[in-house]
């Protein structure tokens, strides 16, 4: 295929080679990536603009550009840093989202393993006592008033004298399969449903409004997408080294840490990134959970709508500095995500 | 940990400390998981299930809860809560019988199908007619509100969000992924850009586009106004109000399809395509018979992930426009949270658990017939 | 310039201090108190450090958003956990914290603090605002009506008069819509009501209806039959209310069903709005020298009223009479509303008693006229005049920026309301958010928004109401319905 034998049409339209486009093609390509890069970046613009506008600025606009027809003033960004106590709720952002996602990788990743590697069984029985045991602890302590160390203790010390006694002796169990399917359903529960029990107790345990109550809940929301995920990237990796592992000596936890987790750090970032992301920018259980000591950011950012009207420019603010650190990592991690997600979605 | 293991080694004969916890290793590995799970999945269902069945009341000192029985649901489902949730059903016209016919023989037809081929079991038809009532039903109550004159309760906005926005999400970011995977210059760019507004928290997506869609002050404004439409708004009309959350939440979530289909695409079979090239297949060709055949598992599962969280929609409604204009954009999670925000805690459980129960059956169902049967496709 | 006067007036105060609080009396207390975002957060967190100089009691403002706080409140205190040791808040709420025993009976506490100066709080706050069934268990910090704001210039160049009736309103409105007002060249509106879903569009209803439903005096009640309780709803004055909030929206902006205060706020602020119904903040907003458009060319009036009023027995209307309207003033039956009735702190019976002390000495502090005279003519404070000597034109109301004429039309507002013997009193019967921000609230927004017809939304609302009576009890609620508003 010549390019200089070929006729207007064909130039146009097909590609000299596999490795290349058509000019037309081409040009239809960019013009469709480019339209989409506008409407991803118009309003991030605005966002980042508004958050230098005044009260003026906004009431009486739509002004565009600044300098051109607003001058751009740093008074938003004066009160929300320097006024405003905003470094508070930014660093429990920073150690809710970074503690909940590296709690949640470790023990999701570790039950990930071992559905994957390990042969597990959970007698029906056992299963169906816990239940009854629990549903029977929480009637006592809400219509008897029972207080609940005490039925949670008793219903403990009757539940493990169960599984000794009688439930192992059933035959109906649930095998890894199950687990895993129990585990990953887990995320279908829409918050609404369990954030007030959630409130209830931390109360009981004096935990609210504190960073730990944040870490603890969105580990346990975050827990199912982490064992999904991970899962597939421990069954993608030939068995082969660990087993000779094994045969050497070392235990199921050392092959885990120091063969089998190097092997999927890629699926891992990813993970990582998307789990920090859904934690970092959660609002609805912050919102319940937290008072003054513990607000999040997002709490923070909505709660800039005030009965004055609506903060925009102090919530640009927020939201611009909000961004910028999620936008850094994943631009660093930006190969890992997209091999990482791709193994772990492949075997779903 | 290394020291039993190292135990472990030397004292090969003899059974260890070590060599006891390794025997167990499987079991201690998941507990964590399932304990943090029984104590911020379970334990709290259970408690919210206590609720959903009482009405609470503050009392000196504390508060009551009166057991009420199914009184929560009842309300919801037929009684005076039932245009809220369900809706206000219109009169059936010709339309939408045809609409009600036409999924009940696709239903009916898949039950068929299945009974006839052979391998029944007793859970597979338990579990299908599970899905096909709880489809059917939906299919008869989304037709009584949108198909007549009716108005749509917070159940079929709810599905409404489901359905237009995920499919929009995936068709949008299938297309993007194959324009990203063209042979272009500045594709890292272009990845890096389509992946930021994924991270952006919802609440400050919906206040952006709050400025966005102002009608009075937003960038649009003025070219709004120059259509001579300055005198309307998005926000008193149901559907464009609707259609507004939509945007949003498109905005939001587009960039995770895109950036897992992409990969998929990257990933398919390159010889393949070649080797089609050369026979001089046109790209539809190639894209139905190697690209789409490759990603189709990526595709199910990456929709049955966004069909997952799509369900708990609050943020957007609850920032654009409270929920209205009436019932418009009330999602069954702010439905929850607005009964929750009045101390009716126990319609609030109620909304929850019947949330919990449509997303538990649809993305089930979704798995089992959609999911599933695209990874019989790849082998 | 506002940080002087803070100081000056902490340096006053520290000169004439010791009647009620010693300096270091509370060292070492820290006090939780949890308030609405914005405005009254702003007062609370801009005075803390001041108090804390005075007496070594750190107060820790907690700030939620407004749609929340009442349930974070509730939630903390009903739990049990009791992390918020005070909180400002609605009075409308006070009857459900003290249902369940968690408000601390404030009397003796005010009548042993001369500094609050409680004779000089307004009538209507003190007796009402402040107390349930004879205890105070809130200090007033703000004072709430509902008035009526007008463009004075846009009136007087149309040759048209301050509306005193909901017609009036509605032809004024019509009258001057699509007027360019703060010449920026786009047309603007007639009428600027929030009438967001989930915001404050349901006290906007009842400014209208209770115009119509109630004429003889606050213990008439305006939500209510006082006999049986049946809800004043299926009667020709709610329906032409109706009627009211539908054509009003055709010379609104056009998202005004999606606008709350605090979009119209702005809107009026910069010009756009001839005619706005809202709270005194509009006031102390219109005056401010950086954001307001319309300084010099704005006025308040008392909300209008109707010259029919409704026969509680047959659901219809009739005209005026001195007999069923005893109240009216030129033939207009006036029945402002106190939506909210002014916010207030509380405190936590829970809490330990030297926090009680050092709360109170706080609300004390806030209330007292040194500071409570310099914040309610701040409009970012979200504070209005309460006080007597508040209502009346001093140099307070010059040095914020008010000229003579402003303070005479705006103060004379607030006065009017405030002593009028028919003012409506909120509805703080047990549950009431279910009452009003769930069904009237959203039966309003669906008929808005054209999903139900006005005979449906009459039904919604009645019915709603009479289920909630049914669930919670109509004696009890009767009961307490008529000692609120001291029914005979």
């Amino acid at each position: 295929m010549n390019g200089d034998r070929r006729s207007l049409r064909q130039r146009l339209f097909e590609p000299e080679s596999l490795e290349r486009q058509a000019p037309v093609p081409k040009f239809m390509t960019y013009v469709l990536l480019v339209f989409w890069s506008l409407v991803v970046l118009v309003p991030l613009y605005w966002v980042l603009i508004t958050s230098f506008k005044q009260s003026g600025d906004v009431d009486n606009g739509p002004f565009y550009i600044p300098f051109v027809d607003f001058t751009p003033s740093l008074h938003a960004w004066d009160f929300m840093l320097l006024q405003n106590n905003t470094l508070g709720p930014y660093i429990n952002s920073i150690v809710a989202a970074l503690g909940s996602t590296v709690v949640g990788v470790v023990v999701g990743a570790l039950a990930a393993y071992a559905l994957v590697r390990t042969r597990l069984e959970v007698k029906l029985a056992t299963v169906v006592t816990f239940l009854l045991l629990l549903a029977a602890t929480v009637a006592a302590v809400v219509t008897l008033g029972v207080p609940w160390p005490i039925a949670l203790g008793s219903a403990v010390v009757i539940f493990i004298l169960a599984v000794f006694t009688l439930t192992h002796r059933a035959r109906l169990a649930l095998g890894n399969r199950d687990i895993e399917f129990w585990i990953i359903s887990n995320r279908i529960m829409p918050p609404i449903v369990a954030v007030l029990p959630i409130y209830i107790m931390f109360q009981q345990l004096r935990l609210l409004d504190t960073q730990l109550a944040l870490v603890a809940t969105y580990a346990a929301v975050n827990l199912p997408i982490v064992v999904w995920l991970t899962r597939d990237f421990f069954a993608a990796i030939p068995v082969d080294l660990e087993e000779s592992a094994e045969i050497d000596g070392a235990s199921k936890f050392r092959v885990f840490f120091t063969i089998a987790l190097p092997l999927v750090r890629s699926g891992l970032v990813a993970t990582f990134l998307l789990v920090l992301i859904l934690a970092w920018n959660e609002y609805l259980l912050a919102l319940f959970l937290t008072n003054a000591n513990a607000q999040t950011m997002p709490v923070l950012v909505s709660a800039q709508n005030t009965t004055r009207g609506p903060q925009w420019w102090n919530m640009s603010v927020l939201i611009v500095v909000m961004i910028a650190p999620v936008v850094v990592i994943a631009t660093v991690l930006q190969k890992h995500i997209a091999r990482g997600l791709l193994v772990g979605a492949v075997k779903g | 940990m290394t020291a039993f293991a190292e135990t472990a080694v030397d004292t090969v004969p003899r059974p260890g400390w070590g060599e006891r916890l390794d025997r167990h290793a499987g079991r201690l590995m998941v507990l964590p998981a399932v304990v943090i799970l029984l104590c911020f999945a379970i334990f709290p269902l259970i408690i919210s299930a206590y609720l959903a069945l009482s009405r609470f009341a503050l009392a000196p000192g504390g508060f009551t809860l009166k057991f009420i029985g199914l009184g929560n649901f009842r309300k919801l489902l037929t009684g005076s809560q039932q245009y809220h949730f369900l809706g206000t059903f219109g009169a059936f016209g010709p339309v939408a019988w045809g609409l009600v016919a036409l999924a009940a023989i696709a239903l009916l037809y898949c039950m068929a199908r299945y009974l006839r081929g052979g391998s029944v079991t007793v859970v597979g038809i338990v579990g299908r007619l599970i899905s096909v009532s709880l489809t059917m039903g939906l299919v008869l109550v989304a037709v009584a509100t949108l198909a007549t004159s009716g108005v749509p309760g917070t159940l079929v906005t709810t599905l409404l969000y489901v359905v237009i926005g995920v499919s929009v999400q995936f068709l949008l970011g299938l297309g993007l992924a194959l324009l990203c995977a063209q042979p272009i210059r500045g594709r890292n760019f272009f990845r890096v850009l389509y992946f930021v507004p994924l991270m952006v928290t919802p609440v400050g997506i919906a206040y952006t586009f709050r400025m966005l869609a102002d009608m009075q002050k937003g960038p649009f404004a003025p070219l709004v106004r120059s259509f001579g439409v300055g005198e309307w708004s998005w926000a008193t009309e149901a559907w464009s109000a609707r259609l507004m959350v939509l945007v949003g939440d498109t905005w939001q979530w587009t960039p995770f399809m895109f950036i897992v289909l992409l990969a998929a695409i990257e990933n398919q079979p390159r010889d393949q395509v070649e080797a089609a090239r050369i026979d001089g297949a046109g790209g539809l060709q190639i894209f139905r018979d190697i690209t789409w055949p490759a990603i189709a598992p990526v595709a199910g599962t990456v929709v049955l992930i966004r069909l997952i969280e799509a369900f708990k929609i609050i943020d957007l409604p609850n920032v654009l426009t409270g929920g209205g204009p009436g019932l418009a954009t009330e999602s069954m999670t702010l439905h929850a949270f607005i009964a929750w925000r009045t101390q009716d805690l126990g319609a609030s459980a109620a909304v929850g658990y019947m949330l919990l129960f449509v997303s538990t059956v649809v993305c089930i169902t979704f798995f089992n017939f959609v999911v599933r049967p695209s990874r019989r496709l790849e082998s | 310039m506002r940080h002087l006067l803070a100081g000056a007036s902490a340096l006053c105060l520290l000169g004439g201090m010791g009647i009620a609080q010693a300096a270091g009396e509370f060292d070492g207390v820290t006090v939780n108190v949890m308030t609405q975002t914005g405005a009254i957060q702003e007062p609370l967190q801009r005075r803390a450090p001041e108090f804390e100089a005075l007496t070594g009691a750190k107060i820790n403002v907690i700030a939620v958003p407004f749609s929340d706080l009442y349930q974070k409140i509730l939630t903390d205190w009903a739990s049990g956990t009791n992390s918020v040791d005070a909180a400002v808040f609605a009075p409308q709420w006070m009857v459900d914290y003290i249902a369940g025993g968690y408000l601390e009976d404030l009397t003796a506490r005010v009548e042993a603090d001369p500094a609050i100066e409680q004779d000089d709080v307004g009538a209507f706050f003190r007796d009402f605002s402040e107390k349930y069934a004879g205890s105070i268990y809130m200090i007033t910090l703000d004072g709430d009506f509902h008035m009526m704001y007008y463009r004075k210039d846009l009136l007087e160049e149309a040759g048209l008069e301050v509306p005193r009736t909901w017609d009036e309103y509605l032809e004024v409105a019509k009258a001057l819509h699509g007027k360019d007002m703060n010449g920026d060249g786009t047309p603007d509106f007639g009428s600027c009501i929030a009438k967001k879903r989930n915001a404050q569009s349901y006290w906007f209803v009842m400014d209208v209806v209770g115009s119509m439903t109630q004429s003889k005096g606050t213990s008439q009640g305006a939500f209510f039959n006082t006999a049986d309780m049946t809800p004043l709803v299926d009667n020709e004055g709610f329906r032409k209310a109706l009627d009211f909030l539908s054509e009003s929206t055709k010379y609104g902006p056009p998202d005004e069903l999606n606008l709350d205060v605090s979009d119209t706020r702005p809107l009026f602020a910069s010009g756009r709005c001839a005619l706005n119904l809202d709270w005194g903040d509009v006031g102390t907003i219109s005056i401010d020298p950086v954001n307001s458009k319309v300084i010099g060319k704005w006025g308040a009036a008392i909300m209008p009223g109707s010259t029919e009023v409704v026969n509680w027995e047959t659901g219809e209307l009739e005209a005026c009479t001195a007999d069923n309207c005893p109240y009216a003033i030129d033939g207009v039956n006036h029945a402002p509303f106190a939506a909210f009735g002014g916010w207030g702190g509380g405190i936590n019976a829970a809490a330990d008693d030297k926090v009680k002390d050092a709360a109170f000495a706080y609300f004390s502090y806030m209330t007292q006229p040194a500071q409570s005279n310099q914040d309610v003519t701040v409009g970012g404070t979200g504070f209005n005049p309460y006080r007597t000597s508040q209502l009346s034109f001093s140099d307070l109301w010059k040095n914020a920026g008010m000229t003579e004429e402003e303070a005479a039309v705006y103060l004379g507002a607030i006065n009017d309301s405030m002593n009028s013997p028919n003012m409506i009193l909120d509805l703080r019967i047990p549950q009431n958010q279910k009452y009003q921000q769930v069904v009237l609230d959203e039966a309003i927004s669906r008929f808005l928004a054209g999903e139900i017809d006005k005979e449906a939304t009459v039904q919604a609302v009645a019915n709603g109401w009479n289920e909630l009576n049914d669930e919670i009890g109509v004696d009890e609620q009767l009961e307490i319905y008529r000692a609120t508003i001291g029914a005979n």
